[in-house]
């Protein structure tokens, strides 16, 4: 037991640190109903600006503390609720999603550009000194820690009994009920958000100590109260502060149990993520009620109109890969085999974030284990063709445990589900066997097929852009046959759905089912293409970062994976600088905040402009309301009937 | 002159106009009924009102002050109190906290004697989460805002909706005490009968605008009257 005393001390200290941060997130949700992916990218916005005033502008650390929790993190609340969520008001809860998933990216990349990647050091503003407890030396910082984190949860609970308590909970309960009642909601909503985010920039300082000053790790590490706050079912203080503590304590422990084990390495700071999917997957079913109110009234249930099958789009496509290889050099040439698979990576994606309504965070995951799945059947003498099939089948059943919670949750808890499962993979099944096993690097050879060899850049290219074509056929079909109609069908009303005698287990499970088996596909080809594999090219932030990149691009439609494939791959290859590298995560998290709400991102806007729409969505703006209605008359006089969409689902 | 007076008044949901320019006034202490088949806009109109749902044009006038685009929680705090249609109560709080949100601050022990005065099965219930009540007891507990917060102008919609009829019977009882109390009411209602033996005066609205307005005496006779209980108004 003695062994174990200062593994549970340091324990203690790190779970309250994640216990200020997952008491936050909490109560932004509880108030607002909105879960902040971007918790973690507040907190290290202010702790950026705590470490610059502290020093460079050599402020004491307590007025540097002081500023960057009571207002840059109160300020970054009020900024995120009045101008990126005040018009999201009634949208579906993956509209929510995208909206703060592109605000992490966004600003963990912003920051990544501005202060560099490398992690500056924090000198220590809490005591060194330690003492002695029977059995353990306990430092006075760790202390510290504890009684900070034990205080705010009491001032947070109190908090929550005054009348203002209520009044946010009405709030939540029914919104216009309680503007009715003489709340000012919008004034309470932003209260919440001021309280969350102060106490994201809270833990983010308390942290920087330990981890230094690291844009990537002080967003991540906040991240790891996801599994707190899921262990409070988001909205519980109490829960979540045991939660954390419990989870800091493990973890620690962890620590001490996985010395020796290599494999097992990435255990203890996988543990948060896989209380987060665990307690998901495995709470009784509406134990996890969203929030979030979706205005069914004005129609903004997320719909989706079924489209025609791009037969045009194709065939110009295919016309455009047969002349490309005599018009690149071979370096574009390798640029544009690499678009070509992230078409078929976007296009699969685009079957659950556009057609399901289904913001899925770990698409990565099927593309990393499709490239080293294909090298160890390589590596094992399968013939190219059939490996790469195989590495697809394999991912099947990967797609099928990830449809789990797909199956019972929905919208915010399905991303965050997946989130936590993308990060797993990566702590866990990344450095098995399975994975990239102890190797840094996997090899792949291209191979030669029915006699004709693919070792040349012309003749792979032609190879990808065939088995391309081929995936996306499939993805269009599945788009307007039954599938199809159904997956739309359950992103709009699962009980209309069940009333029509669907049963919304077997198209969600397919659906999962064969996006894995694509995007495996998809990895097998860009493995190929690049001869090798690592790990790093596979991170899990490029989940997030594919789904901001094809939410801006266009998630519903072939145009949309097409433009992001463009956008991801060809256009920091042509630019060829490290700027268009460094930003461009940037764009894509902005343009995803602002085109979560357009009806398919760029290419809704090139092909049929509906500013009309996006104007009235965005009613906070007076001057667009009138805009939307002068624009809405000139539709109606132009066309002299209005066709309504239908699509006949069943 | 009228306590509440709406002057052309144009709202909507989205792309659908459903107010087409609509002429109404509540005058002092009166109690006036708006009648009208469904989807004429009855609720959207109350909702307008209330500034639930945004106007397009026209004007809403409460008490000699424009009320323009000003947000719903300040129309209640000048004195509008709409009841929603279904059940107009926070069903995760207790019935204690929904009439502390009612309440003014520090008025929550007031409130609860009030309430309890009034409607005695509330007393009795002030920790149960008001979801757990029944039909009757959530209108009633309803009801109690317009009570609370004094509010001149009360705006009811189907107040009387899916209840029994002896609940209904006390729900005007409650409505007749508002009344005495010199509120001004604007009432939906689809108890057609009761709710004109009640007014002072009756609109009938029909596909978004005003058909019929009138003292409750020429409506029952009127021809428009008539035609709206065919349902064809």
């Amino acid at each position: 037991m003695k062994a174990y005393l200062p593994f549970i001390v340091a324990g203690l200290a790190s779970g309250s640190v994640y216990a200020i941060a997952a008491m936050g997130l909490v109560v932004t949700y509880k108030t607002s109903g909105v879960f902040n992916f971007a918790h973690g990218a507040v907190g290290m916005a202010a702790t950026f600006v705590f470490y610059s005033l502290r020093a460079h502008g050599g402020l004491p650390t307590w007025l540097a503390a002081g500023i960057a929790v009571l207002l840059v993190g109160p300020a970054i609340g009020v900024v995120i609720d009045r101008l990126l969520l005040r018009r999201l008001e009634g949208a579906p809860s993956s509209t929510y999603v995208v909206v703060s998933l592109g605000l992490l990216i966004a600003t963990q990349s912003l920051f990544l550009v501005l202060y560099g990647p490398a992690p500056r050091r924090v000198e220590p503003f809490l005591p060194q000194s330690t003492f002695r407890l029977p059995g353990v030396n306990v430092g006075w910082d760790q202390v510290i820690l504890v009684v900070i984190a034990a205080a705010s949860g009491v001032g947070l609970a109190l908090f929550f009994r005054t009348r203002f308590g209520t009044l946010t909970r009405a709030v939540v309960d029914d919104r216009p009920l309680a503007e009715l009642s003489r709340v000012n909601a919008g004034g309470v909503t932003t209260a919440s958000w001021v309280i969350g985010c102060a106490f994201a920039a809270l833990s983010g300082i308390l942290l920087s100590p330990l981890l230094g000053l690291d844009a990537v790790r002080l967003t991540l590490l906040v991240l790891y109260s996801f599994g707190a706050a899921a262990v409070g079912r988001l909205v519980s203080l109490p829960l979540t502060y045991a939660g954390a503590l419990a989870i800091g304590v493990a973890a620690q422990l962890a620590t001490k149990f996985v010395v020796g084990h290599q494999s097992l390495a990435g255990l203890p700071s996988s543990l948060p993520f896989i209380v987060l999917f665990a307690v998901l997957v495995f709470s009784p079913k509406g134990k996890f009620a969203e929030l979030t109110r979706t205005d069914q009234r004005s129609g903004r249930t997320g719909a989706v109109a079924a489209g025609r099958f791009p037969a045009r789009l194709i065939v110009a496509l295919a016309l455009l890969a047969a002349v490309l290889p005599g018009r690149l050099s071979s370096g574009r040439l390798l640029t544009a085999t690499a678009v070509a698979a992230f078409v078929l990576v976007f296009s699969s994606l685009g079957l659950l974030v556009g057609m399901s309504r289904q913001v899925s965070l770990c698409h990565v995951v099927f593309v990393a284990l499709g490239a080293t799945t294909l090298a160890r059947l390589l590596d094992a003498g399968v013939p190219y063709l059939a490996a790469l099939l195989l590495a697809g089948l394999i991912m099947v059943p990967v797609g099928a445990l990830v449809a789990i919670p797909a199956i019972r949750l929905s919208g915010l808890f399905l991303a965050l589900a997946t989130f936590g499962f993308g990060v797993l993979a990566q702590n866990l099944l990344y450095p098995t066997k399975a994975g990239f096993g102890g190797q840094a690097i996997l090899t792949i050879r291209r191979p030669a097929i029915f006699g004709l060899s693919l070792r040349g850049d012309k003749a792979f290219f032609v190879f990808v852009v065939v088995l391309v074509l081929a995936g996306v056929v499939a993805v269009e079909v599945v788009r307007v046959t039954r599938l199809g109609r159904v997956l739309r069908g359950l992103a709009d009303s699962p009980t209309a759905m069940q009333s029509l005698g669907v049963n919304p287990l077997v198209p969600r499970v397919l659906v999962f089912c064969f996006t894995g088996f694509l995007a495996a596909v998809a990895g097998g080809l860009l493995g190929t293409l690049t001869l090798s594999v690592n790990a790093q090219t596979f991170d899990f932030f490029q989940s997030l970062v594919w789904v901001a990149a094809l939410v801006t691009a266009g998630p519903l439609s072939l145009g949309g994976a097409v433009l992001a494939a463009v956008l991801l791959v060809w256009v920091p290859a042509v630019f060829d600088s490290a700027r268009v590298v460094q930003w461009q995560p940037f764009a894509f998290g902005l343009a995803a905040i602002f085109l979560s709400q357009a009806r398919n991102g760029l290419v809704g806007l090139l092909r049929r402009p509906d500013f009309a729409a996006l104007a009235a969505r965005h009613q906070w703006r007076r001057g667009s309301v009138r805009l939307a209605e002068r624009l809405e008359a000139q539709r109606l006089s132009a066309r002299p009937a209005a066709r309504e969409v239908t699509d006949g689902a069943a | 002159m009228a306590r509440l007076e709406v002057r052309g008044l144009r709202a909507g949901y989205g792309r659908t106009e459903v107010l087409r320019g609509v002429d109404l006034a509540v005058p002092e202490g009166a109690t006036v009924v708006l009648l009208g088949p469904n989807g004429a806009g009855k609720t959207t109109l109350l909702r307008a009102l209330a500034g639930l749902v945004p106007a397009t044009a026209g004007d809403i006038v409460l008490g000699g002050e424009v009320l323009g685009r000003l947000p719903a929680h300040r129309r209640a705090r000048r004195g509008v109190c709409l009841i929603p249609e279904g059940r107009g109560i926070f069903r995760r709080l207790t019935v204690r906290e929904n009439l502390m949100v009612q309440a003014d601050a520090g008025g929550l022990r007031a409130a609860v004697e009030q309430a309890a005065a009034l409607f005695p099965i509330l007393g009795q219930r002030l920790d149960q989460p008001a979801g757990t009540l029944s039909g009757g007891q959530q209108q009633m507990l309803a009801l109690a805002r317009a009570f609370l917060t004094g509010a001149p102008v009360i705006l009811a919609d189907e107040l009387s909706m899916g209840l029994a009829p002896v609940v209904v019977d006390d729900i005007f009882a409650a409505l007749g005490a508002l009344r005495r109390e010199g509120r001004s009411l604007l009432l939906v209602e689809q108890y057609v009968e009761r709710a004109v033996a009640v007014a002072d005066y009756v609109y009938i609205l029909g596909k978004g605008r005003i058909v019929f307005a009138g003292e409750p005496a020429e409506c029952t006779s009127g021809a428009v009257f008539a035609r709206y209980l065919e349902g064809a108004a």
